[in-house]
């Protein structure tokens, strides 16, 4: 990929573990020269895909593998989880009019990655759930 | 970049201003809850927060502000943002928040809205 780096986690299930790949994210686009403002968008799309990894991680293997390969152009963020998978077509799309109403406020997250990204994959079996998000920076 | 949540609040005219700083996850979320609910229980009802200084949320913590939301809408009052980073305003843009809350850029322009209403 170009003058693209690449940098790899594995990151646990314990509180705010996502600030970790956020000052990766923050490292590589220094190291870049990305402009600051043109991270914004990508820290918080980083983030959603890291807890929801988490939260599907399941118990018995609780952890995410979080790669990003970055260039001067994109962001390509892959999230993994090895939880039990779910099937994402039937995750409900979540409307405010309903939410406000509902005793259940969250569920926001795929709503999120999909519209803030450039474009979003989700691949998801029983052993896992792969999350594939790209991000233009330029 | 500073990520530890801290919030500050103040009363003028009747108006709750909370100002938050750090991330805001689920635990930030709460507080912001907290804090409003402290002042909606002796009759506050129009809120403003400030996110200036919140430049990296997720939409757990955001979703806390929707029982703000849920809890003013009952009683007619109004919650209206400030200060938003470009990325958190398209956030809050993206689950509608905007089709019931406010934003301005700045806490003066809030108050001055809320008072023209």
């Amino acid at each position: 990929m170009g003058n693209g780096v690449t940098l790899k986690m594995e990151l646990p299930k314990v509180p705010d573990i996502e600030l970790v790949a956020l000052e990766g994210l923050d490292r590589l686009g220094k190291h870049l020269g990305i402009p600051e403002e043109k991270l914004g968008e990508a820290r918080l799309l980083v983030t959603e895909a890291v807890i929801n990894g988490l939260e599907h991680s399941g118990e018995a293997n609780s952890v995410v593998t979080v790669e990003y390969t970055m260039t001067n152009k994109d962001l390509v963020i892959y999230v993994r989880d090895y939880g039990k998978g779910f099937e994402p077509m039937s995750v409900e799309e979540p409307e405010i009019e309903s939410k406000l109403k509902s005793a259940n406020k969250r569920g926001w997250g795929l709503k999120v990655m999909r519209s803030m990204s450039d474009d979003f994959r989700i691949e998801s079996s029983p052993t896992g759930t792969r999350i594939v998000i790209t991000k233009r920076l330029a | 970049m500073e990520h530890q949540f801290s919030l500050s609040s103040e009363i003028r005219d009747n108006r709750l201003i909370i100002a938050t700083s750090g991330y805001i996850n689920n635990v930030g979320g709460e507080s912001i809850a907290k804090e409003f609910n402290s002042h909606f229980e002796k009759g506050v009802t129009q809120v403003i927060l400030n996110l200036a200084q919140s430049r990296v949320v997720n939409s757990i913590g955001m979703s806390f502000l929707l029982e703000i939301l849920d809890q003013l809408q009952e009683v007619g009052g109004k919650l209206v943002f400030t200060n938003l980073d470009p990325a958190v305003e398209k956030m809050l843009s993206i689950m509608g928040l905007f089709k019931f809350a406010g934003k301005q850029p700045s806490v003066e322009d809030a108050i001055k809205t809320l008072s023209s209403q």
